[in-house]
């Protein structure tokens, strides 16, 4: 932080945007009302895996409004340059229209451009296509996988050999769909060489890259806008097919066109948490002290890409132990290619080790909490670092508290209220925050307002209203008088938004590029005859509510508007960055949390009622309460639907998506949302960045799923290893 | 969604030529908007109906119940003689779908509501309900939330009305106005098995309007309550649900009206049950007993083996509930 006072960080401020967004006036990405726009709708492929041998098209083009359909047979062949530095998987990524392959269900065939969304979806229907369809293998458990990445420290297989207490335990973890509420959208415009594309994306550096090296062209020919965006969780850390697409179909029918994904089309057109089968071997101790542990890691990939997640971290760095091995194994599958999820990689490991860890501390009569503290190391123990800040003692002790966890009875189905059988469960969660490279730029005008630029994301968390707390209080301005944008890839750059990265890369480089400027006006002061300031050291001048000021000596000093004024300046201007984490890594940088469940099962019908959730939280300064407490409630209800209710399934026979509807998909509605409380431990890590903080939106959700499991198992004595935990596992 | 026409009948009259000449029916709209934006359903002609005098609930000359077709299911559910005679009606109204849809969706449409297969409802798989003769995609794919009663080789879609099943348990009747003149069909007769003939689902003459649904009076007291049992607590379909009605004098069971939902490919009554039930002491072996005979005839598929047991354990919880222990 700056020497600053500290006013608007820290303070639970309700969002800046709040009123647009209730008010309709924040304009998502299909929105934007685009002179002359057409629509595009595309149409999906219905089998698995094979190839087109026809594409009729002569009725849907001949229907009123259809002014063009484009697919492999008449789709101009694109340059798909390679996109370093993209968050495209290994691979050989999908490339829309180019050949008659089909590479899974869904597979973007053909788009239709007509003159109205009606007549553009009709004309979709209208599109006859044959294939020579072929056996899509869609089953992890069948599949050949690909090459493991291993881990290894001692030798896990003596230590497991040689422990007293082992347990062999195999999960299944269902796929989950992101499901934001605001549909993937893209709006592509050119003009002469150079396309406008507004769209829903959580990196807007990103997709106008990936645009360039699809079309080859420079990247400055490329400009992507992306203001507000109505939840991600992840499915917009990627340029998906369907923006190439319809910057294809504006570049071919010469109009700006609109393409919207379908909910269903979301489900195939856009990418989702893997499926796992993860097999963990534990060895302890008689107390429970772990000396061993073999993870067997599977999880599905596409055929085409190679998708990965820091599934195995958790695996190295949660618990002390001096053996562990590692095999984490892509099984390519007929199926599109993953993207992460909140918490990626892990929340799928967090469910795997805490529910092992459960079953541990009841095999031995321990209370959970303690077997944890037991095997809490004094460092990382893979990475050889010290931890920056790791408090999970302090989470357990508050949540514990807190939580009222005196009152659970270790003997499960102890519990009883009429049919229902109520049970406690905790779990330790943690999460590696992502630490980017980041520009940001900051305007200080006459009037004594100020503009902060970068180009980031905000798709739901408040990206908004937290950088203006850090930008107004670096400033020495209210919230009233900061004004961030973002959205906008004319901005300065920044990596994605995603990984809890945003507040520790975006934020660090809002507080230089506001430090600066806060400093030029400072030296313009104290170098000023007519400055009440001048002479002053320069780090002894502050600025409160846009006036300088002597620290302790509020009564000498002026305001930035009558030094702007005075000095004939229009504005003062600097540019901010954040380089980054330190390479080699200095420290162990993680957020931690225990999060906390009581549910309430009827063990006659199969039912499980989540009745109260706590989650405590070690990630770093807390910028905005209120937006991290809403994080907290948005990655708690994204846990419950993960452990209880989120499932996407495939049909084995032709690997169609067969829930791809929010009828069918369930995610958690209100009425399955209990009593949710969240905690953050006050302090900071500054080990990590100049603010901080740790981030938090992944964190939140990770041990969630494990909690209620491990609850569940509480009331009723039954441990479920496969998720979602269904009324069949019940019964 | 495929070009079509509306209109809107001012009268009944004019509903019903309409109607004569291929128009389908549309109040609320929640399942046809929705199967026609997903290209299932293709109608050329829309008839709004929506504006007939059908929207009133009113007791018969019996003591029955008559419902319009065009009460909406909240105002049937929030109906003082409707909470009051039938709680079992209210309750699986009360239950189903999102006060959203409750507020537009009408009684008439909630009985002619389309099965949420997802085979069905996704037209590139195959279904004989949407294609007859194309096959059923259901039965060897993904089938957890499928039928396990009433189930044919070409079909295994549940109905999805949670009102039918009480409808079905309290013997309810169907009133049907037709070119032909007024009818009435007993709801066990309404809605088709579906056989050979998925795509036929309800015993309608064309051009038929449902004008209303009349519970018929049965002896008092009568207590009646309805169980729904879902993977969400809100806004999803029925696993297994159970319709329950019983008069009850001196300790022993006179009538017993019992329907299943979410396990049959129509609401799924239970004679089996209502006779281990009429003529015995409450008791608390009683409903585990009765409720022994609920899956009598399942067939159960690769994915929905567990709603054989879990029927049963529904149909006993709601025989306890409604019925007490002694």
């Amino acid at each position: 932080m700056s020497p600053q006072p500290q006013a608007a960080v820290g303070a639970p401020l309700s969002r800046v945007d709040g009123r647009l967004k209730v008010t309709g006036k924040a304009l998502y990405a299909a929105e934007f009302d685009v002179d002359g726009a057409v629509h595009a709708v595309i149409v999906d492929a219905s089998i698995g895996r094979g190839r087109i041998t026809s594409i009729d098209t002569r009725d849907a083009e001949k229907h009123a409004g259809v002014l063009r359909v484009i697919s492999h047979r008449n789709a101009p062949k694109l340059p798909y340059r390679d996109n370093a530095g993209s968050n495209n998987p290994p691979g050989r990524r999908l490339r829309v229209f180019q050949d008659d392959r089909v590479l899974f269900h869904g597979q973007p065939v053909a788009v239709v451009v007509a003159t109205t969304l009606e007549a553009a979806q009709h004309g979709a229907s209208l599109v006859e296509v044959e294939y020579d369809a072929a056996q899509p293998s869609t089953d992890l458990h069948e599949a050949e996988p690909g090459e493991p990445t291993t881990y290894a420290r001692g030798d896990a297989d003596a230590g497991l050999r040689d422990a007293a207490v082992r347990l062999d335990l195999t999960y299944q973890l269902a796929r989950n769909h992101h499901n934001p509420m605001e549909p993937h959208a893209t709006i592509a415009r050119w003009d002469g060489n150079k396309v406008t594309v507004w769209d829903k994306t959580q990196w807007v550096m990103g997709t106008r890259d990936e645009i360039a090296a699809v079309f080859d062209l420079p990247a400055d020919a490329v400009r992507v806008i992306s203001p507000f965006v109505g939840g991600g969780f992840g499915s917009g850390l990627r340029c998906w097919p369907h923006t190439i697409v319809a910057a294809l179909a504006a570049r071919e029918t010469k109009r700006p066109v609109k393409l919207v994904l379908s909910r269903r089309q979301m489900y195939f057109g856009t990418g989702f948490r893997p499926s796992y089968e993860y097999r963990l071997r534990l060895g302890s101790d008689r107390r429970g002290r772990l000396s061993a542990a073999i993870h067997g890691i599977d999880a599905e990939t596409s055929s085409y890409e190679t998708f990965t997640e820091g599934v195995m971290a958790p695996g190295q760095m949660l618990y002390s132990m001096p053996h562990v091995s590692q095999t984490y194994r892509q099984v390519p599958l007929d199926v599109n290619t993953p993207i992460w999820m909140r918490g990626p990689g892990f929340a799928s490991a967090s469910f795997v080790i805490e529910s092992a860890m459960d079953e541990l501390a009841h095999r031995l009569g321990v209370d959970p909490i303690e077997l944890r503290r037991r095997n809490e190391p004094s460092e990382d123990e893979a990475k050889n670092l010290p931890f920056s800040t790791r408090r999970l003692r302090e989470c357990y002790t508050v949540g514990a508290r807190e939580f009222g966890w005196d009152r659970r009875n270790p003997r499960t189905r102890s519990t009883r209220e009429g049919d229902w059988l109520v049970g406690m469960g905790m779990a330790a969660g943690v999460y590696d925050p992502g630490r980017f490279p980041a520009q940001a730029r900051a305007r200080l005008d006459a009037d004594g307002t100020a503009v902060v630029e970068a180009a980031t994301t905000d798709m739901g968390p408040g990206t908004y209203t937290s950088q203006t707390q850090v930008a107004a209080d670096a400033l020495g301005l209210t919230m009233r008088t900061v004004t961030f944008r973002l959205g906008d890839s004319l901005y300065p750059q920044t990596g994605p938004h995603g990984g809890s990265s945003t507040m520790a890369s975006v934020g660090s480089a809002v507080v230089d590029a506001c430090n600066q400027v806060r400093q030029q006006a400072i030296k313009l002061a104290v170098e000023d005859e007519r400055s009440p300031l001048r002479g002053v050291p320069a780090d002894e001048v502050v600025v409160r509510n846009g006036r300088l000021h002597v620290k302790g000596n509020p009564a000498r000093g002026e305001t930035y508007r009558s030094l702007l004024a005075r000095h004939n300046r229009s504005h003062l201007e600097a540019r901010g960055s954040y380089t980054g984490p330190p390479t080699p890594e200095r420290d162990s940088y993680y957020a931690y949390n225990a999060t906390f469940a009581e549910v309430a099962v009827d063990a006659t019908l199969g039912l499980v009622r989540v009745r109260r959730m706590l989650g405590v939280y070690d990630a770093g300064r807390i910028i905005s309460p209120k937006l991290a407490e809403s994080q907290a409630i948005g990655g708690i209800v994204g846990g419950i639907g993960t452990a209880l209710l989120e499932h996407t399934v495939t049909d084995r026979h032709d690997g169609r998506i067969v829930n791809a509807n929010l009828a069918d998909y369930l995610v958690p509605v209100n009425a399955d949302v209990p009593e949710v409380r969240a905690i953050y431990l006050d302090g900071e890590d500054n080990a990590g960045n100049a603010l901080g903080v740790k981030g938090l939106g992944e964190v939140v959700q990770v041990g969630v799923a494990a909690a209620i499991g491990n609850a569940v198992f509480n009331a009723t004595g039954r441990r479920v290893r496969e998720l979602p935990i269904t009324a069949e596992a019940l019964l | 969604m495929h070009p079509f026409s509306f209109t809107k009948a001012e009268t009944t009259r004019e509903a019903l030529n309409a109607g004569r000449r291929g128009g389908r029916y549309i109040a609320g709209g929640t399942t046809l908007v929705d199967l026609m934006r997903e290209t299932v359903e293709r109608p050329e002609a829309l008839v709004d109906i929506s504006g007939l005098p059908l929207d009133e609930v009113s007791v018969t000359e019996r003591g029955g119940l008559r419902i319009g077709a065009l009460v909406t299911m909240s105002e049937a559910a929030a109906h003082p003689k409707v909470r009051t005679l039938y709680p079992v009606v209210s309750e699986a109204l009360e239950l189903s779908a999102s006060a959203q849809l409750r507020n537009m969706a009408t009684i008439g449409g909630n009985i002619m509501q389309r099965t949420r297969c997802t085979y069905f409802r996704d037209v590139t798989a195959d279904c004989n309900k949407r294609e007859p003769g194309s096959g059923c995609a259901a039965l060897e794919g993904f089938n957890r939330t499928h039928a396990i009663l009433g189930t044919s080789d070409a079909c295994v879609a549940t109905h999805p009305s949670d009102a039918a099943v009480a409808f079905a348990a309290l013997e309810a009747r169907v009133h049907l106005l037709g070119p032909d003149g007024e009818r009435q069909v007993p709801f066990a007769d309404f809605l088709l098995r579906p056989g050979n003939t998925p795509n036929r689902e309800q015993a309608l003459r064309r051009g038929e309007l449902i004008t209303g649904v009349e519970v018929p009076a049965l002896p008092r007291p009568l207590r009646s309550g309805y169980l729904k049992v879902r993977d969400r607590q809100s806004y999803e379909f029925a696993l297994t649900s159970a319709a329950v009605a019983l008069h009850v004098r001196g300790g022993v069971i006179r009538e017993a009206k019992v329907a299943a939902g979410g396990v049959g490919t129509v609401p799924w009554k239970l004679p089996a049950v209502e006779r281990h039930l009429v003529g015995e002491r409450l008791s608390e072996s009683l409903w585990a007993a009765a409720a022994e005979r609920a899956a009598d005839g399942s067939r159960p598929l690769r994915h929905n083996r567990f709603k054989v047991e879990l029927l049963k354990r529904t149909v006993e919880r709601q025989l306890r509930v409604v019925g007490g222990s002694k």
